[in-house]
This record gives C-alpha cells, structure tokens and sequence, in this order.
C-alpha cells in the first residue's frame, strides 16, 4: 500500500475509510512516515473539544412569545399580500406579454439598428431594443426568483411557470417554427400565437411529482452533456473567431461541418441531445425555487438550450431556411433585413445559456474541491470571459469582424 | 394554528431545547448567535409542523432544520462585516507562530483554545458547520450529507478542509513544545 495522503489520515481518524480500514491501520502499524503523520493529526484533532456543554436558562416563555409574535407578524404580512397578489399577477402578465409580443422586438432591433447607422444617437434605441429581444430568459429567472413557485398544484403556479418557459423559449421557438411551417409574419401571425396557446395548456396537465426521479436523472443529463458540450464550445469558438477573420471561421466551419455530418459522429450528437432535452426536460420543471437564483439560472439556460440544439440538430431535417435569412446568416449580416434580425437574440442567447449553464456547473462541482472564497473569484472571471465571448460573437454577427 | 397548539409544540421541544442550543453553539461559537439560530428553527419548525412525517424522530428532524438556519444565519454573518468580522486565516497562523514560545501558557490550554475559536471564526460556513457535525456530534458523513442537503464527496472536501486550517493554526504550538 502506498503512503497515505493527509486526507486519507483524517477519513481513518473518523472511521469514514469504509472497506480501507484494515488496509490503511496495518499500513500505519508498519510505516514510520504515516504513523508519525497521523499521531499529529491525531493529536491536533484530541485538542480541537467543543465548548463545554451549557446549562441554558428557561427561556421558553420568552421564546413562546417571540413565535406568537412572528407567526402574528407572518399573518399580518400574509393578510396583508394583496400586494403579494398583485406581484403574482403582474409577474403571470409580464411573462406571457413578453412571449406574445417578442415577434414585434426584432423589429424594433432591426429599426433602431437601422437608424443608429444613420445617427449615432439612435445608438440609445439600440440598446433597450436588444434588451427587449433577449429579456425574455432574464425576465423568467427575476420572476422565478421573486414569485413562490413551489406549489406545483396550483394551476396558477403552473401557468406562472409555463409563462416563463414560453418568455425564455420564444427567441429560439421562432426560428423553429419558422423553419417548421415556412416564414411567419414579422408580428407573428396565428402560428405564434397558436404556438404560444399550446405553452398555456401546459399549465392544465398535471406535472409529475418528482425529486427520485430527477436524482437518477442527473447523471444521464451529465454523461451526455459531455458530447454536448465539445459540440456546442466548438461552435462557439468558431463564433468568436468570426470576429477576428472571417476566413479563418469558414476554414474551421468547413472542418467541423466534415466531422459531423459522419454518420456516427452525427448519431451520437443527436442522441446526446436527445438525451439532454428529455433528462433536462424531466428536471427543469421541478427545479425552479424561489430565491434559489443559481438553481432557477440553470433551469432556464437549459430550457433555452433545449430548443436552440434541437433547432440546429434537426436542421438537417427541417425545411431550408429562407435565402435572405440564411446568407445574413452566413455572411454575418443579421441587421440586413428584421426577418434575419431574429437570428441575432437567437443565437446570442444560445451562447450565454450555454456558458451559464455549464458555468452554474462548474461552480457547483469546483465548490466540492476548493474554498468558496477561490470558487467565487474565479467565477467572477469567468463571468467577465463569457461576457467578452458574447459580445464577441455578436459583433461578429453583425458584421463587425478585425480583419475581412 | 392556534395558540394551544404552540403550547404543546414548545412542551414537545422542551426536552431537546438544551441540545439544540449547545449544538448551536457549537456551529456559531457564540450564545447570542446561538440563541438566535435555535430561535428561527423552532420557529422554522413550527410554521412547518405539518412536514413533520414521523419518518425521521423529532430530534432529528429538529436537528436538520437548526443546522440549515445555522448555515443561513452564518452566510448571513459573513454578508455583514460590521457585524462579523473574524480574523483572516493568515492572522491566526501567525498568532500562533509568535505564541508558541511559550509552552507554559499553551499547556494551561487558553491559548490554544482561543486559537481554536479563532480558527472555527475563519472557517466558511459550510466548513465550520460539516466538521462541527463530524468532530463535535459524531455524525457520520452521510449523515452529514443529508443534513445539509450536498454531495457525500462535497461533505468530505469541506471537513479535510477544515481540518488543514486547524492543523496549520494547531501545529505550531505542538512543534515549539
């Protein structure tokens, strides 16, 4: 047996070792090194006693009081939630209104872009155009944050949850259904709405009920997520590189494209997409917490990342795009016409769900091996890296590129 | 709920009201903070009676809900450093490095229990509360898991945590003795 490590001494002080205990006390009982290594541990952790047990005084009468006072102080808060009601409300309008009304956002993007191009003060139209194009996601992580939506068997819950799966889907279901059923009005036109219907009668199924399952499938959603993400980060740095050389992105884009139309290579990304989006599907549902921010971030990158790959692996299936929107596409011209302006939200969002959602991960596993002090720095760097690989792509989608 | 019912909720809780205070105690180090944290989790405890299932026993289950304001009060301490504001770990190995020369009051056993103290303040939450469980309670570290509701393999990483900050604040007075 090899020497012990400084960890393995202090699974063997508490016991914890399970089927290496034997091996790792004989190993003590023969080894110098390791036994003078644990005879320290062993004597720092003796000296490490709890404080010494106190006697508390009486104090449940003053503690009964304090309950009856905060249980009264929670009622009154609760009688008094019109407000509570009204927010309810309000976050149920706002989610469904940002799913009706964003055909009419790129729109307003493409204009706004449009003018600034001519003035550069409409520059400030720029901005809330965009917002607006891709607020969708943000505004259903504020409203799952702030809104309680545990209770899965109000259907008022459910719609509430519906609504931001439909505000965070819409700028990728548009470009679906417009490939699906050829290319929708520029205000939406009844498919839109019909579409966004169906996201409402999801709120009047009954939804499983759910912690088992989504433990076992957690670890198929991880498994996959693997092929998944060497597919998707491939891409996404094809993206950025957009922005430095558009030949060196074709170069990279013809090689990428070889290797996954294989038949094999294309099977196993659509399979680990398969995979996601059901596993993904089964979970995100059951996850959204209110004020559990990071856990309702990943949900919702996720949902959006579920139609975005499903988009681009099916596209080989699907109806052609339509010739103007696929050469803006391809010549990184999305402000040349609002129908090719839709691409612009759609893939932007497709990067940033991507590098939250792996990010939200990372952080969660990285928190099991280093301090949280060192997790959350190097979260803030990585937030700033991914902010710069979005900007990035979308000034490269736009035509902005450093060298032709 | 009615006030009869918080009658007898607090004569169920009654018997394990020192346990859970010392156990706070144990994770915050201090009485206020302690009195605090087993204050919202009874409190916690009773607005959620009706989770009460039977399936674990109620000292359990009382355990599980005062960890978790535990954790929450000490995050919460650590978003307030006016309120809280320990010592960085630097400081403390450094304290003890520059006191060890001098065994006699090492041995009296003020020192390293200050030291301790010290060390369990530089801790984060979730180190100081898993090693607090593990070290102080004897759970085992799936227990620990459960309780706090992470990974068996996250338990593990914060306690070998915790454990080399007080090894590298502890060792130094056993060396210079």
């Amino acid at each position: 047996m090899s020497h012990l490590t400084d960890d393995d001494l202090v699974l063997h002080y508490y016991g914890e070792d399970g089927s290496r205990l034997v091996a790792a006390e004989r190993h003590l009982r023969t080894c110098v090194q390791c036994a003078g290594a644990y005879a320290a541990l062993s004597r720092t952790l003796s000296a490490v006693t709890p404080p010494t047990f106190v006697d508390v005084p009486d104090e449940l009468p003053a503690l009964r009081q304090v309950i009856r006072d905060r249980v009264r102080e929670r009622s009154t808060h609760r009688r008094g939630s019109e407000s509570a009601h009204r927010g309810e409300v309000g976050a149920l309008a706002a989610v469904w209104l940002a799913a009706l009304v964003y055909p009419f956002s790129f729109d307003a993007l493409f204009n706004s872009a449009r003018l600034a191009q001519e003035h550069a003060a409409a520059m400030l139209l720029v901005v809330p155009s965009l917002l607006w194009a891709c607020g969708g996601p943000l505004l259903a992580v504020l409203v799952l944050n702030r809104v309680a939506v545990e209770r899965r068997d109000r259907a008022v819950t459910r719609l509430l949850v519906a609504g931001a799966l439909m505000a965070t889907i819409s700028p990728s279901l548009y470009p679906l259904l417009s490939r699906v059923i050829g290319p929708l009005p520029i205000a939406g036109g009844p498919s839109w709405y019909g579409a966004v219907a169906l996201g409402a009668l999801l709120a009047f199924v009954p939804w499983p009920n759910r912690r088992e399952r989504s433990v076992r499938f957690l670890y198929v959603h991880r498994v996959s997520a693997v092929i998944v993400t060497a597919y998707v980060l491939a891409h996404v740095v094809n993206q950025a590189l957009a922005f430095v050389s558009v030949p060196a992105y074709t170069a990279m884009r013809n090689v990428m494209r070889l290797a996954s139309e294989q038949p094999a290579t294309y099977t196993l990304i659509v399979g680990a997409v398969a995979i996601q989006v059901a596993t993904g599907a089964a979970m995100g549902l059951a996850k959204v917490q209110r004020g559990a921010f990071a856990r309702n971030l990943t949900a919702v990158s996720g949902w959006y990342l579920a139609v975005f790959l499903l988009v681009h692996v099916l596209s080989g299936f699907l109806p052609r795009a339509t010739t103007t929107t696929a050469a803006a596409v391809n010549q990184f011209n999305l402000l040349a016409s609002s129908r090719a302006t839709a691409q612009l939200p759609f893939l932007l969002l497709g990067v940033a769900a991507f590098l939250f959602h792996v990010g939200v991960y990372a952080r969660f596993a990285a928190l099991a091996y280093f301090a949280e002090a060192s997790v959350r720095r190097v979260s803030y760097a990585g937030m700033l890296a991914g902010t710069t690989v979005v900007v990035t792509v979308g000034l490269a989608l736009c035509g902005i590129h450093l060298t032709r | 709920m009615t006030d009869g019912d918080l009658d007898l909720f607090l004569s169920l809780v009654e018997r394990h009201y020192r346990y859970l205070y010392n156990l706070a105690l144990r994770m915050t180090g201090n009485e206020q903070d302690a009195k605090d944290v087993v204050q919202e989790s009874l409190l916690n405890a009773y607005l959620g009676l009706e989770r009460f299932d039977g399936r674990a026993d109620l000292r359990t289950w009382l355990n599980r809900i005062l960890v978790n304001c535990a954790l929450d009060h000490l995050r919460g301490l650590r978003r307030r450093p006016d309120v809280s504001n320990p010592r960085p770990l630097s400081d403390v190995i450094d304290t003890a490095v520059s006191t060890a020369a001098d065994p006699e009051r090492l041995a009296a056993g003020a020192d390293s229990r200050r030291q301790i103290e010290a060390v369990m303040a530089a801790m984060s939450p979730l180190e100081r509360v898993t090693f607090a469980l593990r070290h102080f309670e004897g759970c085992s570290i799936r227990e620990i898991a459960q309780i706090v509701g992470i990974g068996d393999n996250a338990t593990k990483q914060h306690i070998f945590r915790a454990v080399r900050k007080i090894r590298l604040a502890l060792e130094p007075h056993w060396r210079a003795r």
